[in-house]
């Protein structure tokens, strides 16, 4: 579940809580859902905080890549 | 010095045939804005044309107006072509507009137009055409200058909302004759770079500097690039080429940053708010079984184990109680006949019963006696009988018929003589 994108976990995620709000799910599979729910919030938490800032970089004429940095 | 005095009629007139005789007040264009335009139920339209330090009453009369390709509105910037007169009335010299073209985009303004026409009739600007852009881009490509404040204004919005995400800018000149080569250049090169969303534009300009932008080269760019592209051109009003044909466009480059990327903030409310959904159906679910466990533990049953025992106890009790009471209804029924038979007077006196059939017999006998043959022998009667057959007439018998006759005491035979 760790390899799942931004996207795909928010998804997910999404998905499960509707589940268990429907509530016709068995006792087990929503206990079950609810540790994947508590998964996907974690890895959800964990990407939108990983990024400290996001990196501009400037495509020269040959393909290389410099730092770009607005400031300048 | 003429000391007559004129009609302020006659000086008007005058001034009036002097300024329509000088061919610099004929047949001229003028530049200006429109303001206060009006038109009436006449059918003229009276307006004032102005610059920044002065300005003129102008009228257009139907039979000029009627040819007019657009509706003339303040603000706009016009070449009129006309001539000064004066209106004798109020002594006021005015423009007399023949012809309205808008200023400075003639050419322009045609080309921008046919240009729009083919490529929508080619089915460039259909929706069908249009990509989605993705919610959530890892990497966006900018194609822009690298000096100016579109990139700035890009990178800043992109930065402060959604910091997940990679900004690589393809510097490009924006403006000028060469421009549209670049644009269409670093928009294909971009498109190698597995981005998720390009945006292609520039800061705000006038309608020659954004000219590159409604170039047909840089549309066709746009409409085969794979990445899915939001327009950026700076200005609000009117649409270019580019916008028609991008699969998102946005007025300005900020706001093309605000539609490539989410806000995250936004996101991790989004997170959260999952998060207490995800715990509150849990809880409630659990909660419902709880609840239901709870009942069905407080039930007697598993409250005092013996009830159940209790309960088949009571229904043996009540079949014994109902066995019983049949069981003495049939032994006090079957008593009381016993008791019935035994009481009987047959049983009690059967001596009775025997008497009385005796004096029955003996009153039978009595009337036996009374009606015996035999007593009546006894009275002095006797029975003839010839052969074994009573005789009971003379008749029956013959002279030398034997006969028996009974007595009482016994019989004697006899002759018939």
């Amino acid at each position: 579940m760790n390899d799942l994108s931004f996207e795909e976990s928010l998804e997910m995620l999404e998905e499960i809580v509707n589940k268990l709000e429907n509530g016709d799910v068995p006792l087990d599979e929503a206990i079950d859902e609810f540790n994947n729910a508590m998964q996907l919030v974690k890895n959800c938490n964990d990407k939108l905080s990983s990024a400290e800032e996001s990196i501009a970089k400037i495509v020269k004429e040959n393909g290389d890549l410099i730092d770009f940095n607005v400031n300048e | 010095m003429n000391e007559k005095p004129v009609t302020v009629t006659q000086i008007n007139r005058y001034i009036n045939n002097k300024m329509k005789l000088d061919e610099q007040l004929s047949d001229i264009n003028i530049r200006g804005e429109i303001s206060n335009y009006k038109t009436y139920p006449s059918g003229h339209s009276y307006f004032t044309l102005k610059d920044k330090n002065s300005q003129i009453s102008a009228v257009m009369f139907y039979g000029f107006r009627q040819y007019l390709k657009f509706e003339p509105k303040d603000g706009m910037k016009v070449i009129i072509r006309g001539n000064i007169e004066v209106y004798e009335k109020n002594g006021q010299y005015q423009l007399h507009a023949k012809k309205i073209t808008e200023d400075g985009l003639g050419e322009l303004h045609i080309a921008y137009e046919q240009l729009k026409k083919k490529l929508d009739d080619e089915g460039l600007f259909d929706e069908s055409h249009k990509k989605q852009i993705p919610r959530y881009p890892k990497r966006i490509g900018v194609v822009t200058a690298q000096t100016g404040a579109a990139i700035r204004d890009i990178i800043t919005t992109i930065k402060r909302r959604y910091p997940l995400c990679e900004v690589l800018v393809f510097s490009t000149l924006v403006q000028g004759d060469l421009a549209k080569f670049q644009i269409v250049e670093q928009i294909q090169k971009a498109d190698g770079y597995d981005l998720d969303t390009l945006i292609v534009g520039r800061g705000g300009g006038s309608i020659e500097d954004l000219w590159p932008f409604n170039e047909e080269i840089v549309a066709r760019a746009i409409f085969e690039c794979e990445t899915p592209v939001i327009s950026a051109v700076g200005h609000e009003i009117d649409f270019t080429i580019s916008d028609f044909v991008a699969d998102l466009r946005a007025a300005t480059p900020t706001a093309a940053a605000e539609r490539a990327v989410p806000d995250i903030k936004e996101l991790k409310d989004k997170v959260k708010q999952y998060n207490i959904r995800a715990n509150n159906s849990i809880n409630e679910m659990i909660f419902y079984y709880k609840n239901r466990l709870d009942d069905i533990s407080n039930k007697q049953l598993f409250k005092s184990p013996t009830h159940i025992y209790d309960i088949k106890r009571m229904h043996l009790d009540n079949l014994l109680g109902r066995f019983d009471y049949i069981s003495k209804n049939i032994i006090n029924e079957n008593r009381n006949k016993l008791f019935k038979l035994e009481n009987s007077p047959v049983l009690r006196k059967p001596d009775s019963l025997i008497d009385k059939k005796k004096e029955r017999f003996i009153r039978n006998l009595g009337k036996l006696e009374i009606l015996n043959p035999l007593l009546t022998l006894k009275r002095g009667y006797s029975i003839a009988k010839k052969e074994d057959t009573v005789v009971s007439s003379v008749k029956d018998v013959d002279e030398g018929d034997e006969l028996i006759i009974r007595f009482d005491d016994g019989e004697v035979n006899t002759k018939v003589i």
